[in-house]
This record gives C-alpha cells, sequence and structure tokens, in this order.
C-alpha cells in the first residue's frame, strides 16, 4: 500500500513536469541558399541576413534556393529536399526547454550521410551548415528557430 | 510510353519491395505489360537481390552454431561483478532500519523535497541566452569545423570537400 | 523477457538468444560473408547486449534494436578485418572463367568467383547503403522496420536503397548478364 503511494506521489510530479514538454512545438525556417562569386546580387529575401552572411564570408552573391517554415514536434523528422535528386536535409527535434530546442539535423547525399549533428538552438540564433558544392558556389543551409 | 516510364520508374523499387499502395500497384502492373525496358530492370533487380541474398541462406541453413551460447556465457560469467545497486540492495535488506515501511515514505518525502528545491535553483540560475551549442557532430566524408562568434548570432559548421568530391559535384 | 535481462537474468538472455540468433547471423554473414567472423560477431552481439539491454527504454521494437546493434557490430569487424580479407583474395589468385560452364567443378568455382565478386562490391558500398541492402534483401524488413533500425526516415531508407543497388549494379553488371543468360525465368521478387 504505502509502495502504491510512493509510486503515485512520484507518478503525480514527473508527469506534472513534462506534461509541457510533450505538447510542445517549435517553429523552424530553414532556408537554402546559393553562395557563389558569380555576379554581385542578393536575393531581396534574404536582407535580413545580409550582414551576417556579409560579415562571415567573402561570397559576393546569395541567392535563396528554397525557404522552408515548419512546426517541429518531438521525435518526428522532416525533409527539406535539396536541388539535385538524393540530396536533402533531415530535421529532428529531440528536446525543448526553456530557452533551447535540442535538433539534430543531417545532410545526406545519395543516401550517404555528409553530416550528423546535434545542437541547442535559442531563439533568434541560426545555425549555418555550409560547404557542399552546387555548380559554381557552395550551398548553405541556414536554420532558425521561434518559441 | 516515355512518359508512362518516367512516371513509373519512380515506383519500380517500391513496387519491388513491395511497398506501393493498391493505386501504385495497379499503375506499375498495368506498364509492365507494355514495357520490356521496365521488366528488364525490374529483372536486374531481382537478379541483384539473389546475388546478395542466396549465399547468406545457404550458409544459414547449414550452421548449427556450435558452442556460441556457451561462450557468451563464459564471458558474461567472467565479466560479471555485483553492481552498485545490488550490493546496497543486500545491505538495505540486512539493516533493520531500512525496512520499507520506514524507507519509502522518507525517498518519497526526499523527492518532493527535491523537486521543489530545483525550481528555486534553476530560477536562481540563468540559462545561457542566444547560444547554439554544437552538442554532437560527425561526418565520415569530410572535415568540419565549427565556428561560433560572440556577433553576428550565427554558429556556422562547414563541411571541406576533398579535390575528389570538387571534381565530382562541379 | 526483455525487462527480465534487464534486470541481469541470463536466462532471459538465452530466451532472446534462442529468438534472434539466426536473424543476427544473416545479418553479421551478410556483412562480412565469412562464417568464423559472424559467428564471432553473434557472440559479441549477445554480450553487448547484456551489457547494454538496461539502456533499452521501448521507444522503437526491440528487433530492430537488436538489428541495429548486430549491424553496427558487424560492420566494425568488417571494416577492421577488410585488409585481410583482399590479401586472401589474391592469395588465392585470380580466376579465369571457363567457355564449358556447364561442368560442375568449373560451375562451382565461377559460383565462387560471383560470391567473391558480391563481397568486394558491398565492401565498397557506404556503410549506410550496405546496412540498407541487408536489411531489405537479406532480411526483409519493412521500410518502416528499417527506418527505426537505422534511425532515419523512410525518405532515406528509399535513396540508400537505391543508390546502393545502382552501385551494386553498376559493380555488377557483367555478371548479372552472365548469370541471368543461365538462368530460366525469375522467381517473384519476396517482400
Amino acid at each position: 500500500m504505502k509502495r502504491t503511494v510512493f509510486l503515485l506521489t512520484a507518478l503525480f510530479f514527473f508527469s506534472f513536469f513534462s506534461f509541457s514538454a510533450a505538447s510542445a512545438q517549435v517553429q523552424v525556417r530553414i532556408r537554402v541558399i546559393l553562395a557563389s562569386n558569380v555576379g554581385q546580387a542578393i536575393d531581396p529575401s534574404l536582407n535580413d541576413v545580409h550582414k551576417e552572411l556579409g560579415s562571415l564570408f567573402n561570397f559576393t552573391s546569395y541567392r535563396l534556393l528554397r525557404d522552408e517554415p515548419m512546426n517541429l514536434v518531438p521525435n518526428r523528422t522532416v525533409t527539406v529536399q535539396g536541388r539535385r535528386p538524393g540530396r536533402f536535409m533531415e530535421v529532428t527535434l529531440i528536446g525543448l526547454h526553456r530557452d533551447n530546442a535540442q535538433l539534430r539535423m543531417k545532410v545526406i547525399r545519395e543516401g550517404v550521410d555528409l553530416l550528423n549533428t546535434q545542437v541547442r538552438l535559442s531563439p533568434g540564433r541560426t545555425v549555418l551548415i555550409g560547404g557542399p558544392r552546387y555548380g559554381e558556389g557552395v550551398v548553405l543551409f541556414a536554420v532558425s528557430s521561434r518559441f | 510510353m516515355k512518359n508512362s516510364c518516367s512516371s513509373v520508374s519512380t515506383l519500380l523499387e517500391k513496387y519491388f519491395d513491395q511497398e506501393v499502395t493498391e493505386e501504385e500497384r495497379f499503375l506499375v502492373e498495368g506498364h509492365l505489360q507494355d514495357c520490356p525496358g521496365c521488366r528488364d530492370a525490374l529483372s536486374s533487380m531481382e537478379e541483384l537481390r539473389t546475388l546478395i541474398k542466396a549465399p547468406v541462406e545457404e550458409v544459414v541453413g547449414k550452421e548449427d552454431f556450435p558452442w556460441v551460447w556457451q561462450k557468451i556465457e563464459r564471458e558474461i560469467r567472467l565479466e560479471k561483478k555485483r553492481t552498485w545497486w545490488s550490493s546496497l540492495r543486500s545491505w538495505l535488506a540486512a539493516t533493520p532500519l531500512f525496512r520499507r515501511k520506514v524507507w519509502i515514505p522518507a525517498v518519497a518525502t526526499l523527492v518532493v523535497l527535491l523537486l521543489i528545491t530545483a525550481q528555486v535553483i534553476l530560477k536562481k540560475t540563468p540559462s545561457s541566452q542566444g547560444v547554439s551549442v554544437v552538442e554532437y557532430l560527425e561526418s565520415p566524408a569530410y572535415n568540419v569545423m565549427v565556428y561560433q562568434p560572440e556577433e553576428p548570432n550565427v554558429t556556422v559548421i562547414w563541411l571541406f570537400e576533398g579535390p575528389e568530391e570538387e571534381q565530382r559535384t562541379t | 523477457m526483455i525487462s527480465r535481462c534487464q534486470q541481469g537474468d541470463q536466462e532471459a538472455l538465452r530466451e532472446i538468444f534462442d529468438k534472434y540468433h539466426k536473424k543476427v547471423y544473416r545479418i553479421a554473414y551478410g556483412v562480412v560473408r565469412q562464417r568464423e567472423e559472424a559467428l564471432d560477431v553473434v557472440q559479441e552481439v549477445f554480450i553487448k547486449l547484456f551489457r547494454s539491454v538496461k539502456d533499452f527504454k521501448g521507444r522503437s521494437h526491440f528487433y530492430t534494436y537488436l538489428y541495429r546493434m548486430a549491424m553496427n557490430t558487424a560492420i566494425d569487424h568488417r571494416r577492421k578485418a577488410g585488409k585481410q580479407f583482399i590479401s586472401s583474395l589474391d592469395e588465392e589468385g585470380s580466376f579465369e572463367p571457363s567457355d564449358e560452364a556447364e561442368k560442375g567443378p568449373e560451375r562451382i568455382l565461377l559460383q565462387k568467383e560471383l560470391e567473391e565478386k558480391v563481397k568486394l562490391a558491398m565492401d565498397k558500398l557506404p556503410d549506410e547503403q550496405k546496412a540498407a541492402l541487408i536489411f531489405r534483401d537479406v532480411e526483409g524488413l519493412s521500410y518502416q522496420e528499417m527506418a527505426e533500425a537505422m534511425g532515419c526516415s523512410i525518405g532515406t531508407v528509399m535513396s540508400r536503397l537505391h543508390y546502393g543497388r545502382k552501385r551494386m549494379q553498376e559493380s555488377l553488371k557483367d555478371y548479372i548478364k552472365l548469370h541471368g543468360k543461365g538462368r530460366g525465368a525469375s522467381t517473384v521478387s519476396e517482400g
């Protein structure tokens, strides 16, 4: 009897605190950008990050290839397709804390994981994954969150 | 025919793996009746599966797993140590003070107090603001660099392709 | 059975072994393609399982958890033994296929050569594509089960299968044609 009371008490407190995490979701925005030195155009939809990109890289041109806002729920993977078949990015919300979201991200090409990473992302902060070559430039994945 | 082939070719592997819906199966089977190219492609997949699977099945069928379980058992016995929990349990069982009707309510009270205290501690300790932390990173194919400046508010993960990859992708 | 094993019950491990050892062996042999090595992998997998099963939280099916462990262990073994395998092939020497393929001994040797080629082609595959082919074509897992075992989405599973098959067909294209000519109507592929 006493053990049952103890277990029920523990269960009550743990379920109380886990409730908000279970029903949580986070808004994430994933932008796929082609950065190159061909021309000097900056896509107008990238004005909000132009300054940051300019301070980090020496590319003269930034073109937005995809813009995917999405709501992530815990442990459900979403996929952002690349420009070529067999290339895409997977994002999974692993955990949601008071001031950051834990995301697992994979960049995949032809069934092979080019990158497998797990980050804690705070609101207003962007994670930029770059490097894979595409045509005359490189592809950047800009991932930011809001919750 | 060409248009049908291009739309069916994306379903052919799913059909081969029996992962298609009824509607997709109908579409593929209808197309296969008239398209030797797609039938050949399907045959190739079957042939490949046989090449991969047949040797395995042949070997598994003949295998009698001599002494495998005995080796596993011996290995576990050799490395088996009493865990701290089983040591604690036997100690607790031996001590009258730690009988269930005494320690269960005590532990329950302790848990409740800890949970309340944790709330206070967490409130007092501000977590880091506006910081992305790369907790885990793996790239079998590339060298990777992580760059996290104070300003701007961006964490960069950069993949460095080798010269072979550069030639392949440009 | 699993919760008893998590509490250190060796009898429960024996029950799990009896139920799954053939499947684990199939996965191991699919990767390493050598009997002794595959048996070592099976042994290692169940010892690892006994050590780590308490970390199994039940978020996935137990068998996909076990299959993932089997695949990772087999791939690690293969990676370490890779160079040894190539040198043993050199020791056996290259084989020139005979025109008289109908003769018994030559047919067997042709078959052996083909198996060696399949092993080499599998070894060249990236680990993820190799795992996808073995889970699907050897073990017969569904896409959903594969996604669980490999810790990825169904889309990634399909991509890995597609590119893995493409590479294997490219590596074995001459052998697939030769092999196909000698066979009758192929059987319907199983799920």
